[in-house]
């Protein structure tokens, strides 16, 4: 029983912050619902026993990816922005399409679970944190050894462009 | 049902009662750090109220109780507001992960008209096997306490005070985990009580096949990892702001940094999360290389204290509770060395540039924490090797 | 019986729900806003949404693959973070603007 409350609590959590990043005009607001979103999904996966999963989801987007989105925003100090949001034809027919997906999805899910019962799939044996943990360190350093090496050439790669596209004045549109 | 409720019931106690703990720490640290830093700079510190000053935290509390709540003009009124009250939670949750002794054991009891137990308490606010991840993911959150307070208060001097301290916060960051590598190499293991209970016994090393066992010394982390400890200790400081590196609040430059806009009792809580985080940096260096809540005699582990006290008071469950008192008294002197140490050192070294901290993060701590992970995974290996 | 077992039986479509939620909110923020960082933050979102459905997926099959996906999501989440700030505080120090509306023709 505790589990199911847990599961509806982090559900309304990672729902409504979601929903604040996309409604809220200011954006500094925006990133702090959005690191909320991110503590909610990473309580998520300790509800799903991915736990080691869970935590590199709190060290690497809630405590460094979302503090740099929430830095530049406030060096920037937008305060308040009068056109936070896109006006038109075209962007009034993607808010209706969202909406419409929104409340299909809802409506389809409820449906889905109230009709069929069989879709309810039973969760299979709890593994313990440290054997499903060791399970990922063999399949990462073992069987899939290459793609974690790409990885780190990508993110050598990502830091020399971060760090010369941040110094260069203006980019390629500097002024001569 | 009804055990399971107890067993709830106990769990929560235990979360408000090492939340409590730790709030009652701050205003001993306070203290000491006054005296400390008085002792150090032969002065006498704080003497009139009660004894040895002693009682000037509880005038101190009424003072900061009773002072006017007020917040700036162009202040952003809701973060002004929840910026110290997120101050707190990080480092509570964070501390709440530290094992700090042997469990108790509790027999099966009839009371209420149904039988209760056996129970097994952690000495531990909750038992997470992954602790270190958690303990590292949870305090990389304070940063956002620290840019809330900045941004809300609508200060310049707060604003640059939060850019430089979350900038300091993520980059030490990176030092804090590359040194904890080494630990994690060296045990195989993310689980904190496993690594205190892998750390009991003698030293001994084991090379070409041949065993070396010191008779005196005790099988700690920080013999096997010196460099990693020295590399977690100053990055810790860097991590709670504290002295040398405490850019953040550079008084010359920025009057006191993100929280210089505040006063009174929310000023108290963001020293209640600078504290906690001092704490459970202290908590964690003990576990990773002091042993934990083991006593500092190889022929003592806890397994024969246990013993010991089972013999001494005829139960199994008296037993683990004197045991477990032990090991708690054990723990807290540890604790409370590494907190000295702490203020020692604030009130010893001079405040570094910000270019110089920077340049030391990036430049030295880093390449020598990727060295140490480097060196112990290469010992490890061989290690392993030289068993099999 | 059955009108409640949606609300007290948490199973693998719950999860595919909310994933299908929260990355509807994601296009949503990238489509709607005009603040480039909050774009940012929208493919952000979209890329949490569909970790949960990886997460769940793998709890669910008996299958660590999943988390191993999540794993590589993260690592270019946070390289392509990264790359997008950098370009947004090149672009805020030559326009003093964040506005996508500011920049829209490519021209200097």
């Amino acid at each position: 029983m505790a589990d199911v409350i847990v599961f509806w609590f982090l559900a309304l959590v990672t729902v409504g912050s979601g929903l604040a990043v996309v409604l809220l005009p200011n954006p500094i607001y925006c990133a702090l619902c959005l690191a909320m979103t991110m503590v909610g999904v990473s309580a998520l996966f300790v509800t799903l026993g991915a736990y080691f999963i869970a935590g590199v989801q709190l060290i690497v987007y809630a405590g460094a990816v979302l503090v740099l989105f929430t830095m530049v925003l406030m060096l920037f100090d937008l305060k308040s922005e009068t056109n936070a949001f896109s006006r038109g034809v075209i962007t009034g027919a993607i808010k209706v399409a969202c909406a419409g997906v929104l409340s299909g999805l809802i409506a389809g899910a409820i449906v889905m679970t109230l009709g069929q019962r069989s879709s309810v799939v039973s969760p299979l044996a709890e593994k313990s944190a440290i054997d499903s943990t060791k399970a990922l360190g063999k399949l990462l350093f073992q069987e899939n050894v290459f793609a974690f090496e790409a990885l780190g050439v990508l993110l050598l790669v990502i830091a020399v462009g971060t760090v010369s596209l941040a110094r260069s004045k203006g980019g390629t549109h500097a002024k001569h | 049902m009804g055990k399971d409720t107890l067993e709830i019931a106990i769990n929560g106690l235990k979360l408000v009662l090492i939340f409590l703990m730790m709030v009652q720490a701050v205003p001993i640290l306070v203290w000491l750090e006054r005296r400390g830093s008085a002792f150090i700079q032969n002065r006498f510190g704080p003497n009139r109220v009660g004894p040895l000053g002693l009682l000037q935290l509880l005038a101190d509390a009424v003072k900061f109780l009773t002072k006017e709540d007020f917040y700036p003009r162009t202040a952003v009124k809701t973060l002004f507001y929840l910026a110290p009250v997120f101050a707190l939670i990080p480092a509570t949750l964070a501390f709440c992960a530290i094992p700090m002794s042997t469990p108790i054991q509790v027999a099966a009891f009839d009371a209420f008209g149904s039988s209760w137990g056996p129970y097994v308490f952690k000495i531990q606010g909750f038992d997470i096997s992954v602790g270190i991840v958690y303990i590292l993911g949870m305090s990389s959150l304070a940063a956002y306490t620290i840019l809330m307070a900045g941004w809300g208060s609508g200060s310049k001097y707060s604003l640059l005070g939060a850019l430089r301290a979350s900038a300091q916060t993520i980059s030490y960051e990176l030092a804090l985990g590359l040194s904890i590598v080494g630990v994690i190499l060296l045990y195989g293991t993310f689980d904190l009580t496993s690594m205190i209970q892998a750390q009991e016994g003698a030293l001994h090393f084991q090379m070409m096949g041949q065993t070396v066992t010191s008779q005196f010394l005790p099988n700690w982390g920080f013999f096997y990892q010196p460099l990693g400890a020295v590399l977690f200790f100053a990055a810790t400081f860097a991590e709670s702001n504290r002295l040398p590196f405490d850019l953040a609040e550079g008084e010359a430059e920025l009057v006191a940094g993100f929280h210089t806009e505040y006063g009174g009792f929310k000023m108290l809580m963001f020293f209640i999360g600078e504290y906690g985080h001092m704490m459970v940096a202290s908590g964690l260096f003990a576990a990773f290389y002091l042993g934990g809540y083991a006593l500092p005699i190889p022929s003592w582990n806890p397994a024969a204290v246990l013993h010991w006290s089972t013999e001494l008071l005829g139960s199994k469950e008296s037993g683990s509770v004197l045991a477990a008192i032990i090991h708690f008294l054990s723990f807290n002197i540890k604790f409370g060395l590494l907190l000295w140490i702490f203020i020692w050192v604030r009130w010893t070294l001079p405040r570094f540039r910000y270019d110089q901290l920077m340049d030391l993060g990036w430049k030295t701590m880093l390449p020598w924490s990727l060295a140490n992970a480097m060196i112990t995974a290469v010992g490890v290996y061989l290690a392993s090797v030289a068993m099999v | 019986m059955q009108s409640t077992s949606f609300l007290t039986e948490i199973g693998l479509s719950h999860y595919l729900v909310l994933s299908a939620l929260l990355f509807v909110m994601g296009v949503a923020t990238v489509l709607l806003r005009r603040n480039l960082i909050v774009i940012l933050m929208g493919v952000e979102l979209m890329l949490n949404a569909v970790n949960i459905s990886f997460i769940a997926f793998s709890k669910y099959n008996d299958r660590v693959e999943g988390q191993l996906m999540v794993f590589f999501v993260m690592t270019i989440a946070a390289a392509e973070a990264a790359v997008g700030l950098a370009i947004a505080v090149s672009i805020f120090k030559r326009f003093k603007e964040v506005n996508i509306r500011f920049f829209e023709h490519l021209k200097g």
